[in-house]
């Protein structure tokens, strides 16, 4: 992952979001990043928080009722760093272009907004009209990603991969559409556990380029069905976030300064051997 | 965020409340809705809705969990926090979005930093888009849904001049667009229906598209919902109508079943 590259990160808001990997993206002091999240939060805060990102590619970044994503805000209006802004679909159509080596994705999604207009200039979106029926339409151009990263439940060994229950969020855009995908995993399980069942697989190990066991990867977002999104962090790191001392002194604790991502768990109340995080479900 | 709404004056509820029960009488039992992000007040219409009036409505929690029911309301409207109950988790590159385009899902909520009178909304900026005096989290899904889906409502709990503006900084999610026929010129389906705040219900004049006064919670006059209001609030013919008050059953089930902790409030 060299400085400068196009990442694009998994998960939806408060749901499974890669976090032990941006950690460890934050620990090897990566610096340039461009950031794809379609809709993100946490994940693009603390890459901004640790100055690696110089672009932000997605839809929406926040905490939701928790409020704005603090980091990300502040980098964005000092002009630090840069959002490039799309919405969901136009995301979605520009990752799919991308997927599938079309010049471009024909979308309504956008018309009428000013959303088109923000890419006049490069050219990723163009508003053009389709010759046969006169229906104007958005062509998404294709967005190149370096490396993908996605959290799963289960992978083996060679890459096969699964979300438990199903594929829910649009992770595999962003796989699709990635030179390299890596995936962190809950756990890791034989090869004959995909053989077994392998209507069960989210993806087919030619699509993963390697993978990270790293259970409870997701906190403090959360890993449906397993644990929930943790409320109290999101609630803690918002307070912290009111002076920079405070701020340090939680991103050491909390984030940054713990050695393993299971020490990290620990200073959060939540290790494995805990059971469920804080504020889950089901 | 958690603050604690005011009071109705002479209704025996909060304007959390009637917010969510005006939303609810306006939906049809044919609604086939889902929700998008921190869409408390939605959430809460859609589910008292099916509980009272309309049984058959559809709602897809998160854009996921179809017909979830689930026991409360968290922090969250896209957690799964809300998917308890479902019939179907609908995943989203191929379900849901396959399902917004078709208009197979009829009815979506939004709102923003601003809005216009067309029902535009912007939650992208305030102030210059390229040097903002406050970077906002991004329109998310609503410049896609408000181009594709056909029964589109507003809301908003903060109703006031810097909300309700005649200029939107930035336009991140369509509404009526331009006004009159601009929605139908670009092939999009439907439009703005109602939009719900703490003051009173808009709806849209049918020629011109913009809000237009329908009713005003208790206690409002018109010249405080104007001097709310950034742009020039239309006024229907005749007297203005009260926003009717809810019925003790929809107050406990709201209270007891939709949403017993409370979470409506978080957007006050």
């Amino acid at each position: 992952m060299p400085d400068g590259a196009t990442i694009a990160l998994g998960g939806l808001s408060m749901n499974s979001a890669p976090m032990a990997f941006v950690r460890e993206l934050v620990r090897a002091d990566k610096r340039d990043l461009t950031v794809v999240a379609i809709v993100a939060g946490m994940c693009v805060d603390w890459l901004v928080a640790a100055g690696a990102v110089s672009r932000v590619v997605a839809g929406l970044v926040s905490f939701e009722g928790l409020g704005l994503a603090p980091h990300f805000r502040r980098a964005v209006e000092r002009g630090e760093t840069t959002m490039e802004e799309y919405s969901e679909h136009l995301l979605i159509c520009r990752l799919q272009a991308q997927a599938r080596r079309l010049p471009f994705m024909p979308t309504v999604a956008g018309l009428g907004t000013d959303v088109p207009a923000l890419h006049a200039g490069s050219g990723t979106l163009r508003i053009e009209t389709d010759t046969a029926t006169g229906r104007p339409y958005v062509a998404c151009t294709p967005l190149a990603v370096d490396v993908a990263v996605v959290h799963v439940h289960e992978a083996d060994a060679t890459g096969n991969a699964r979300v438990h229950p199903k594929l829910i969020w649009m992770d595999s855009e962003i796989v699709n559409a990635a030179d390299r995908s890596v995936v962190t995993a809950e756990r890791i399980v034989d090869n004959a556990s995909f053989t077994a069942e392998p209507h069960r697989s989210s993806y087919p190990r030619f699509m993963v380029d390697a993978v990270c066991a790293a259970p409870r990867g997701a906190y403090p977002t959360s890993c449906f069905p397993d644990y929930g999104h943790d409320d109290g962090f999101y609630a803690d790191y918002v307070a912290a976030c009111g002076s920079p001392a405070d701020f340090g002194a939680f991103w050491e604790r909390r984030i940054a300064g713990p050695e393993t991502w299971d020490d990290v768990l620990a200073a959060n109340g939540a290790a494995v051997t805990d059971g469920r995080v804080a504020g889950g479900s089901t | 965020m958690t603050g604690a709404p005011a009071v109705v004056p002479s209704y025996s509820c909060t304007i959390d409340e009637l917010m969510v029960v005006a939303f609810s009488r306006a939906l049809a039992n044919d609604t086939r809705a889902f929700n998008g992000a921190a869409s408390f007040v939605p959430v809460c219409a859609y589910r008292l809705a099916r509980r009272t009036h309309a049984p058959e409505l559809v709602w897809a929690a998160s854009s996921i969990a179809v017909d979830a029911d689930p026991a409360v309301v968290g922090s969250s409207t896209l957690s799964d926090e809300l998917w308890g109950g479902a019939s179907m988790l609908a995943n989203s590159p191929a379900d849901f979005w396959t399902y917004a385009q078709g208009a197979r899902y009829n009815t979506f909520a939004f709102r923003g930093a601003q809005m216009d009178a067309y029902g535009n909304v912007n939650n992208s900026v305030i102030g210059p888009y390229h040097s903002p005096k406050v970077r906002l989290p991004g329109g998310g899904g609503m410049a896609d849904l408000g181009c594709m889906i056909p029964r589109i409502y507003l809301w908003s709990t903060t109703h006031g001049p810097r909300t309700f503006v005649e200029r939107l900084d930035f336009r991140s999610g369509l509404g009526w667009g331009d006004g009159g026929d601009h929605r139908a010129s670009l092939g999009l389906p439907g439009g703005p229906r109602l939009c719900v705040t703490s003051l009173c219900v808009f709806d849209f004049e049918p020629e011109t598209k913009r809000m237009r006064l329908a009713s005003l919670h208790p206690g409002v006059s018109v010249e405080d919902v104007q001097s709310a209001t950034g742009f020039e609030v239309l006024l229907p013919a005749g007297e203005v109508p009260i926003t009717a008050q809810p019925s003790a059953e929809e107050l406990h089930i709201l209270r007891t079943e939709v949403d017993p902790s409370g979470a409506r409030r978080r957007e006050f």
